[in-house]
């Protein structure tokens, strides 16, 4: 049997083991766990109609974080990403937000090639006060009626690209406009731009297609447009239904019969495309063969971060993705807080030199829209391409101002920060 | 007068998208009437069939040395032949394995079924993304059949008659070999009564294979002919499932010669519509489905089942 005072100090000596190991597990904990990731959840399509331009978003911002992760993370902790499918479904689109917030406790939340989808998602964002960056929808709405405060638009939109193209159209070909519209947000509200532009500058609507989404048959369309005999066709139709449309047009040979304006034309929806079904004048943001400081080393990290796609080039979808996500990251580590309120007025702030952003003027962030405000570019088919790649030929390019939207500024409202939900992941 | 004159091209136009849409139909018919299983998998063979074809006529043999140089060397139209016949055929044996991985659905409820050839549609779109990328692919077709051709005031694409005129053919190909040949009496009979062909000494389990591979085929053979109208990409197949299925119920599940009138009339449905109100264009088809099941549930000749009398 043990003595009394034995007993003591083996109580004495179990006790203080026990202090020293729940003490050292404390400081284990504190002093050398490692910093808890930051989680970014991608709202991409990876089906419906934008799926193939929903995945070229997805890597461009994929290759921002990497690049992000190679140094460390941000503000010392490692960026995870999530992504679920958005089906180019406005309904999915709200879901998977909720979803990727509520269970993946996601910090900010990235993508968007639909508006309609960027709009529900958007929604869900602003009550939760989750910062959303809408990266390649480019309806007028998103920086105008829809705007919120948490979310950023960083694609050019419908009225940026009718201001670069309409007025030269209408002078060089003539007065008659027929507009052909994709029967949802983006279209109508691309359309209704082109619409207002067009009566501003003296010309006539002769009349309006609306192009049901997920439109494979244009013949009907195609005949139509023959009876109306238009001189301008300003087009707002995406996606697969605008692949579909362009293979018809160019086995009609109608490509060069009219003048065709194309609000703006994805990379990944003509990339691969023959020659004769990219023509009339479009809009894009950027392209890969624009020779400007930086443009190559961009491309060649491109190459080697996704050295197997088919794509071989990055196009103006990956550029948004990449460059959102990149500003995202740096605004983070400038304002030192992944606190939505101090990273929305960082954002708000926001100006990017043109020599880094590898267009022909600055960029910067509309604290009033929150829509990028870039370089517009005007482009055609390149008829002498050096490479299968080598796509566009870049006609002109307008600066932000040139072709600003003063409808956005006439009807965004901003929720105040009060109204805005506090959030640090 | 003048409102004929214009309406003229889109009746053209609405009869040769009818035949197209008749083409896309008869595999799915063929499957649903004779196997009474609605094949979800229809689209993405759809899909495959142009996808073998496009890598057929196409193929990159640049590491072949000299045989590669001399197929790509060969017509354009010697190539487009053998992508229609090759692709159609690695496709018929694509739906001999579905078929196959089928067999322990028979006899159980629907769902299973359905269940499977959706799970098959998945696999196969995923497997065309993996093998061939997401990005948009293109099916070159000879150059006799491309371009346009004008008629009045009209431009109309070469391509497109040949397609509806190719799918006539086939339409008259699968008739005179359901109507004039033993195997097809015995798909007919099948269809009509599965285990009295089997009390006679029929083979099912091997009907049903051939049956499943035809229909394969020809759900392969529409998508290297409506491709190069539509594009290709991993999910053109999708677009294909929802048109079939409903001109197969619109015509009367079973019927063959429902199946192509149904397609006809959804063909010349859209078309016009198309032209006056294009925003319902789409919504044409289902609203004519909603008419004609009011009046005949059946569909238009479907025939009504023994078990109704």
């Amino acid at each position: 049997m043990f003595e009394k005072r034995t007993i003591q100090s083996l109580k004495t000596l179990l006790a203080a083991g026990a202090i020293v190991t729940l003490g050292a597990g404390v400081i284990a904990n504190t002093a050398f766990a490692a910093p808890v990731p930051l989680v970014i959840g991608f709202t991409s399509d990876s089906s419906g109609q934008y799926a193939n331009s929903g995945a070229s978003d997805r890597r461009g911002m994929l290759m921002a974080i990497d690049e992000f992760n190679a140094k460390g993370g941000v503000l010392g902790r490692m960026i995870k990403t999530v992504h679920m499918d958005t089906e180019t479904t406005p309904a999915t689109g709200s879901r998977v937000a909720e979803r990727v917030i509520a269970r993946e406790k996601v910090g900010f939340l990235i993508g968007a090639v639909s508006s309609g989808v960027a709009n529900a998602i958007s929604q869900v964002a602003q009550s939760h006060g989750v910062v959303y960056l809408n990266t390649n929808s480019s309806s007028p709405t998103e920086s105008g009626k829809n705007c919120h405060r948490v979310k950023f638009v960083w694609d050019g939109n419908g009225a940026n690209f009718a201001q670069a193209a309409i007025k030269n159209s209408i002078g060089a070909y003539g007065k008659d406009v027929l507009l052909v519209t994709n029967d949802y947000v983006w279209g109508h509200n691309t359309s209704d731009a082109t619409r207002k532009l067009v009566l501003a500058n003296g010309a006539n609507i002769i009349d309006e297609i609306l192009v049901p989404q997920g439109t494979r048959d244009f013949s009907s369309v195609l005949l139509k447009i023959q009876q109306l005999k238009p001189q301008v066709i300003a087009v707002a139709v995406g996606g697969d239904d605008l692949k579909a449309m362009r293979s018809q047009i160019a086995q009609l040979g109608l490509g060069d019969k009219y003048a065709w304006v194309n609000n703006q034309q994805d990379w990944p929806d003509v990339y691969g495309l023959p020659a004769d079904n990219l023509f009339g004048v479009f809009g894009t943001t950027w392209y890969y063969g624009m020779e400007l400081p930086g443009v190559d080393t961009f491309v060649t990290k491109y190459q080697k971060a996704y050295p197997d796609n088919k794509m071989k080039v990055p196009g103006n979808v990956f550029y948004n993705g990449y460059w959102a996500t990149r500003s995202l990251l740096e605004t983070i580590e400038r304002v030192g807080t992944t606190n939505n309120h101090a990273v929305i007025k960082g954002l708000e702030k926001l100006r990017i030199p043109a020599e880094a952003r590898m267009q022909n003027h600055d960029a910067w962030m509309n604290a009033k829209t929150h829509q990028m405000q870039q370089t517009i570019y005007l482009a055609t088919r390149n008829a002498n391409p050096t490479s299968d790649d080598d796509m566009f030929t870049m006609l002109s390019y307008a600066a932000p101002e040139k072709v600003a939207d003063s409808g956005a500024e006439a009807t965004c409202e901003l929720e105040s920060f009060a109204d805005t939900p506090v959030y640090t992941p | 007068m003048d409102i004929l004159i214009n309406l003229l091209p889109h009746i053209v136009n609405g009869l040769s998208l009818g035949l197209l849409f008749g083409l896309i139909a008869l595999g799915f018919m063929l499957i649903v009437g004779v196997m009474e299983l609605i094949n979800l998998a229809h689209g993405s063979l759809f899909a495959l069939g142009a996808y073998f074809a496009m890598t057929i006529i196409n193929p990159d043999l640049s590491s072949w040395g000299a045989i590669g140089a001399w197929y790509v060397s060969l017509p354009l139209g010697f190539r487009y032949f053998l992508g229609l016949v090759i692709g159609a055929f690695l496709v018929a044996l694509v739906g001999m394995g579905l078929e196959v991985c089928m067999r322990r659905t028979y006899g159980k409820k629907a769902e299973y079924g359905l269940l499977l050839t959706f799970g098959a549609a998945l696999v196969i779109e995923e497997t065309i993304r993996i093998t061939w990328g997401s990005g948009e692919q293109f099916l070159p077709v000879p150059k006799m059949m491309s371009g346009a051709f004008i008629a009045g005031d009209m431009i109309y694409s070469t391509y497109r008659f040949y397609a509806a005129g190719f799918g006539a053919f086939m339409i008259f190909v699968v008739w005179l070999f359901l109507e004039k040949t033993p195997f097809g009496a015995m798909i007919k009979a099948g269809a009509h009564d599965s285990e009295m062909v089997r009390a006679l000494g029929v083979n099912l389990t091997r009907l049903r294979l051939y049956v499943f591979a035809f229909g394969a085929l020809l759900a392969a053979i529409a998508g290297i002919i409506l491709t190069p109208i539509w594009g290709l990409r991993p999910h053109v197949g999708v677009d294909v499932v929802i048109p079939a299925f409903l001109i197969i119920v619109l015509g009367g599940i079973g019927s063959f010669w429902g199946a192509i009138i149904a397609g006809v009339l959804v063909g010349l449905v859209v078309a016009i519509v198309g032209a006056y109100a294009s925003q319902w264009s789409l919504m044409s088809m289902y609203i004519l489905l909603i008419v004609v099941l009011t009046f005949r549930t059946r569909g238009l000749l479907g025939k009504k089942s023994t078990l109704e009398n």
